[in-house]
């Protein structure tokens, strides 16, 4: 079992992004995308992890003992917070597409044409 | 293009890319085995260097500060953009009343819900605080800290209502803590840079081991992303929470039966 | 078994398990509160990867942030919808 999480990872990504193909509703999009970074955060995590040692953290054990990579950590820490302020600003994104076209179906979606007036 | 050649296409790309994926696992070193030379040396020097217990704080504050950073500022533009979305569509008129949609029920708030999340509001809050000030020792800091009293202010909107709880929230204020605590950041950063040193040196004293204050400039870089990711979260539940107001021309929403 | 215990695999196939879930879920409404299984399973199984800031990181934003700015979203996207 020393190749699950990397499969798990591969796995999730790939059924995020089935899920964003196959959207009928930006938002069910965005929930697919959330999908799609935490198949990162298992991959990066799964890469640090050590077997039989604990948290990086020296606080109750003293600091000699063996400890799980912190890099990747401090990595999908910071990616995790990051990501939700993403998806806010694509969900606000939704929210205008909705306002503009009256539809959240992003196959019906067409891109925007340019103005037929005359620049002035 | 038509769903089906999109899906055709995602079938190309898979086909391309699961021998490569089964490739890469099968040389990867295996789960569990002993990991990189850099995270085993911050384990191993970093609570002698700085006096921190939480290496992963050390890291992200110091070690990869300029990283963090960079990522600070990515989450200053996701929330100006998504703000400057918001309210640009929406004008910035006052004396909203909340969206009505005609055959669902308008429920009242419960005495309970509002005695429980007043509790709940204020531990929260407090809980983050203590987790942001505690970075430096246990697993915690600003990150988590922020995003944990940014949870306490939705708490407290589910308790108050919505008239309550946008006179205690001012758009201002949130944005004061947010780009403020970027500012501290930018500050903590190029402070040694003043002196000649290297930027993010940590040039203040370090403290003791297991203490509240050590890690040096760490402290500030800590409270800096703090401040800025509970000011933006913060405006983002505002911004979000506005988008779902009507103008208060609007026909009133009908009474809920008791 | 070499590098994980059972306590680790079960955690790993919950997670995929409940990414599963959070795509085939269509219907936003409900997608919300997949996301938010989603995102305590995570914080699981990051808890179990010996990762507390991650897992305390996870679970605060995908349990109680994320899911909140999809309600608000949804809701704000059906009054746009009553009003036209």
């Amino acid at each position: 079992m020393s190749l699950l999480p990397w499969f798990v990872a591969a796995w999730l990504f790939a059924v995020g992004l089935y899920g964003i193909v196959t959207s009928r509703h930006c938002v069910h999009l965005i929930g697919c995308l959330t999908v799609c970074q935490s198949a990162t955060y298992v991959l990066l995590l799964g890469l640090g992890f050590v077997r039989g040692a604990g948290p990086p953290v020296f606080y109750d054990h003293p600091p000699g003992m063996p400890a799980v990579d912190p890099v990747v950590q401090a990595l999908v820490l910071t990616d995790i917070v990051v990501g939700a302020a993403v998806s806010a600003l694509l969900l606000a994104i939704a929210i205008q597409v909705q306002r503009r076209r009256c539809t959240l179906d992003p196959q019906a979606l067409r891109p925007l044409r340019p103005s037929k007036r005359t620049a002035e | 293009m038509t769903p089906r050649s999109r899906l055709v296409l995602l079938a190309l790309a898979a086909l391309i890319l699961v021998p490569a994926i089964v490739r890469i696992a099968l040389v990867l070193p295996g789960f569990g085995a002993p990991t990189a030379l850099y995270g085993q040396t911050v384990n191993a020097l970093l609570p002698d260097l700085r006096h921190v217990t939480n290496m992963v704080a050390a890291v992200n504050f110091d070690v990869r500060g300029i990283d963090t950073l960079g990522e600070e500022f990515m989450l200053l533009c996701a929330v100006t953009g998504a703000t400057v979305l918001l309210r640009g569509a929406r004008g910035e008129r006052g004396n909203l009343r909340a969206g009505h949609i005609s055959g669902r029920p308008v429920l009242a708030r419960a005495d309970a819900t509002t005695l429980v999340c007043r509790i709940a509001a204020s531990v929260t809050m407090l809980f983050g605080i203590s987790v942001a000030l505690h970075g430096m020792t246990t697993p915690g800091g600003g990150f988590q800290g922020g995003v944990i009293a940014a949870s306490g202010l939705l708490l407290l909107y589910l308790g108050e209502g919505y008239a309550v709880w946008r006179a205690l929230m001012r758009g201002p204020i949130l944005a004061l803590l947010e780009g403020g605590g970027a500012l501290l950041f930018v500050l903590c950063a190029a402070g040694p840079l003043v002196a000649g040193r290297p930027a993010l040196e940590n040039v203040l004293p370090l403290g003791d081991l297991k203490d509240l204050y050590s890690g040096g400039l760490m402290v500030g870089v800590n409270a800096a992303v703090a401040l800025a990711v509970a000011g933006g979260f913060g405006l983002l539940l505002l911004e979000f929470m506005e988008e779902t107001r009507v103008p208060a021309d609007d026909p009133a929403p009908e009474e809920a039966e008791p | 078994m070499s590098g994980a215990s059972d306590g680790l695999i079960a955690c790993l196939l919950l997670a995929g398990i409940t990414g599963l879930l959070v795509v085939v879920t269509r219907d936003p409404c409900r997608q919300v509160y997949a996301l938010a299984g989603n995102g305590l399973v995570l914080g699981l199984l990051f808890l179990a990867l010996e990762a507390p800031d991650v897992a305390l990181s996870e679970i605060a934003v995908g349990t109680a942030v994320t899911p909140f700015l999809f309600l608000a979203t949804l809701a704000a996207i059906a009054t746009d919808r009553a009003q036209r």
